[in-house]
């Protein structure tokens, strides 16, 4: 069963994977063949836009989708656990997310291959980026789960990308330095120091957040 | 029609989504000025009101979305569709009405940061607001044009939003592409450059505009999964790729040698002679058009001049200026290189100068002979525990200038430099630029060498003044000095930006300086750490090089209008030591790389010389 969910996700979000993977590659090439700018402000460029891009895509109707649609009633009278109906549209939307920043960081070690950079730095940039946009996008699950229009969700996400913007702010202007590792935009600077204690963090806490997320998914009870 | 309901409507369309968008965008300025409240520094903010007002392109194309598809859902659009309205006249009083509500919110964030800043008594004129404003929000009415375009054609707020994004996107990096030159992203780009760019981004907005309106008129209706217009775009994207991307704005790598790795460490210097670059004191650099070579004059036996001399002895120290190379100088056939040495003894971890000679050596058969020497201890008055130093040598005069004192030498005969000159104390101190000094015209004291022309005094004492830090020392071969039409100006680089400032008039005792414009390092420049490049800069025929730890910027300074950025050259692991500038405008660069080896302990250096082609 989980397999048919996945291959139905899968079906319903890889225009997603199309789009945000072609737009990445294409601005990719584009600025790297330019470089106005150095190969790793052009990396750091890319990364954040995707970063915050990427999430959003994935967020527009991962869930209120099937609200819109009037499909959701249909999808929970499937044999099947909603969580595991939450984890195949999670977990689709995670493996999609990792391909695009994984595809794009490899072009760019390609195309700047020897040029400014040392070997695998632009991909570790553009995959720390990637591991930011995954665990936002896992924090938008709390609170986009349950919205019914792609409008809420976007709201929800931008909601996501501001507050932690501000916990964010707030750790690194007043030194809270316990905090720093907690938010996901730590990542993104991370790649001349050691990332993994951010991660394992993050991770930690991404298991808690896609518990909670889960259980309100679980439990919706309004729309049918 | 009755415009003044239909506005009245539309704005209570949007009451939620404006609300939310403002929510947004406030929340980080907010947030900034509570924390500066709470540091003493009062309710203001001005950082965090910048990076919101990068967000507003996005919030304004979703604005533009939400109110399109207001009325444009399926019931909704049936209902108006059948009223006798005019649907150009509604559709562009949607537009307009939206359009003022999103820059309003846009502009939400700076009137924050204006009347808080105002409030708490902080300087309204603060260079990131004048700098980083202006563009985003001609970029805001592009987003909210484009998305609103796209949604009149698709009617779904997400994928309307995605693709007037992905437009947007394309737009802003299209012009970059074309043959027009663009290389500086502030200068050319840039509001305050009023040019091609910021055109392309209003008639983008126009025709965005105009293509809704007839959409509209002609009841288009793209009912898309996106697929189509995917593969079509995409194709269409790939096709200008292949055709226009081949600009490329970085410095090119002309030749690369790497040197031979000799024991010790010490800066790998660029010097010159008479044109001809001497790398480490050791080889000449020959170069062509594309290759370099070293031509070593020292034999492999005799390392230098400055590491054969023994640092210490007793309890005195020896500190050699310049640190790296020296002050070069031919007589005939001979060669010869003018050092300062000073020696200090440590008292409670200060320095305590005690002595200090100007000494100069020959070049003979393979190694370097002290020749001659004089003693200039007597320029070390006032405290004693700190030393600055600099040289400058003009033809035959070279003119030490030690603390606050400077000696003039004839070195006529490198091999009997004569003291023609000495005053003690006369020299004036140093002093960092201020944003008040760009405020109103200073003054720079003259230096009192009479010895050498006033073009030469002019650009000595701006020197002096700018690039003399507290405790650095440096000789001064190059200046941070234009001269163009008899006309002066000198370009101090900071973390924040590259100035310009112009030499108004001088007089016996002083130079009148006003500042003129600057380049400011980019938002994406400071997270990278291109903007502090300013360890080490020259200006040369008009151009100003700088670099810092692994990138050298090139910049156009002659137009007293504008700095322009002319190219980069980045090296990753890379050390830039020092920089040269070829007869042939070529750029001749000596680097370190430095790699740690897997555990992470041992570290393998290498050396290399870089030939770099000038950016045009």
């Amino acid at each position: 069963m989980f397999r048919m969910l996945l291959w139905k996700e899968w079906q319903e979000n890889r225009w997603k994977l199309l789009f945000c993977g072609v737009a990445s590659v294409v601005f990719t090439v584009m600025l790297f063949r330019i470089r106005i700018v150095p190969d790793f402000s052009n990396c750091m460029l890319i990364s954040l836009v995707q970063m915050f891009v990427v999430p959003v895509v994935y967020s527009l109707d991962i869930f209120s989708g099937e609200v819109s649609n009037r499909t959701i009633h249909l999808l929970f009278k499937i044999p099947a656990p909603r969580w595991m109906i939450f984890f195949s549209k999670y977990l689709v939307s995670a493996l999609g997310m990792a391909l695009i920043f994984v595809v794009t960081g490899v072009l760019m070690e390609l195309l700047a291959h020897g040029r400014e950079t040392r070997m695998l730095f632009l991909l570790k940039t553009n995959l720390l980026c990637g591991a930011a946009g995954l665990f936002l996008f896992t924090w938008f699950c709390v609170f986009g789960c349950q919205s019914r229009s792609e409008a809420g969700s976007l709201v929800a996400m931008f909601g996501v990308f501001i507050g932690w913007g501000i916990a964010f702010f707030w750790a690194t202007v007043c030194e809270v330095t316990w905090a720093t590792p907690f938010a996901p935009y730590s990542l993104t600077g991370l790649t001349e120091s050691g990332p993994v204690v951010a991660i394992f963090l993050q991770s930690l806490v991404s298991v808690a957040v896609l518990a909670i997320a889960c259980h309100r998914y679980v439990s919706i009870r309004r729309y049918l | 029609m009755r415009t003044a309901a239909i506005i009245h409507q539309q704005i209570c369309q949007l009451r939620w989504h404006l609300l939310a968008c403002l929510g947004l965008i406030m929340l980080l300025p907010i947030e900034e000025a509570a924390v500066n409240m709470h540091a003493g520094a009062g309710f203001h903010s001005i950082g965090m009101a910048v990076a919101a007002i990068m967000f507003s392109p996005l919030l304004a194309g979703l604005i533009a979305c939400a109110n399109v598809q207001g009325d444009l859902s399926e019931k909704r659009y049936i209902f108006w569709r059948s009223k006798p309205a005019s649907v150009k006249k509604l559709m562009a009083l949607k537009f307009f009405v939206g359009l003022v509500l999103a820059l309003a919110v846009t502009a939400c964030p700076i009137v924050f940061a204006v009347v808080s800043s105002a409030l708490c008594g902080k300087d309204l004129d603060d260079p990131p607001l004048k700098y980083y404003v202006p563009i985003p929000i001609i970029v805001a009415v592009m987003t909210y044009s484009l998305c609103f375009g796209c949604n009149v054609l698709v009617r779904n707020t997400a994928r309307s939003w995605l693709i007037g994004m992905l437009l947007a996107g394309f737009v802003l990096v299209f012009p970059f592409m074309l043959p027009l030159g663009f290389k500086d992203i502030v200068s050319d780009v840039g509001l305050r450059a009023w040019g091609f760019y910021p055109a392309t981004i209003l008639v983008i907005s126009v025709a965005a505009f105009v293509f809704a309106l007839y959409a509209a008129q002609h009841d288009w209706h793209l009912k898309t999964n996106l697929r189509g217009l995917l593969w079509a775009g995409t194709g269409l994207v790939f096709l200008m790729l292949i055709l226009f991307s081949s600009q490329v704005a970085n410095i090119r790598v002309l030749d690369e040698k790497e040197v031979e790795i000799e024991s010790g460490w010490r800066p790998f210097s660029l010097d010159k002679v008479e044109g001809k670059p001497i790398f480490q004191g050791r080889s000449y650099v020959n170069s062509n058009e594309s290759n370099i070579s070293l031509d070593r004059f020292i034999d492999k036996s005799h390392p230098g001049i400055t590491r054969r001399l023994r640092r210490r002895t007793g309890n005195r120290y020896l500190r050699i200026y310049p640190e790296a190379g020296g002050l070069y100088k031919k007589a005939g056939d001979d060669l010869y290189v003018l050092i300062i040495h000073s020696y200090h003894r440590r008292e409670k971890k200060n320095n305590i100068y005690e002595k200090l000679y100007l000494r100069n050596y020959k070049l003979t058969s393979g190694s370097w002979k002290q020749a001659n020497e004089l003693d200039l201890s007597d320029c070390l008055t006032g405290e004693t525990n700190y030393l600055r130093v600099a040289m400058r040598l003009i033809d035959n005069t070279l003119v030490v200038c030690v603390k606050n004192s400077f000696v003039v030498v004839d070195v006529t005969d490198p091999a009997e430099p004569k003291q023609i000159d000495k005053k003690l104390d006369v020299l004036s101190g140093i002093k960092s630029l201020r944003y008040e000094d760009r405020q109103r015209e200073f003054s720079i004291p003259l230096v009192p060498v009479e010895q050498i022309s006033a073009e030469e005094r002019i650009k000595l004492s701006i020197d002096l003044r700018y690039r003399f830090s507290y405790l650095d020392n440096d000789i001064y071969e190059s200046s941070i000095v234009d001269v163009h039409d008899g006309k002066f100006a000198f370009f101090p680089v900071s973390e924040q930006d590259v100035a310009r400032f112009d030499v108004l008039r001088w007089d016996e005792e002083k130079v009148y300086c006003r500042f003129a414009s600057a380049r400011p390092f980019t938002i994406l420049e400071g997270m990278t750490g291109t903007s502090y490049s300013g360890y080490s800069t020259l200006v040369e025929d008009g151009r100003l090089y700088c670099h810092g730890s692994n990138t050298l910027l090139v910049f156009d300074v002659r137009s007293s209008s504008r700095i322009r950025k002319l190219g980069h050259f980045v090296r990753m692991d890379c050390h830039i030591d020092d920089m040269s500038i070829l007869d042939d405008s070529n750029i001749l660069l000596s680097a370190r790389w430095t790699v740690s080896s897997k555990g992470g302990r041992s570290r393998e250096r290498k050396k290399f010389v870089y030939l770099l082609k000038n950016p045009e």
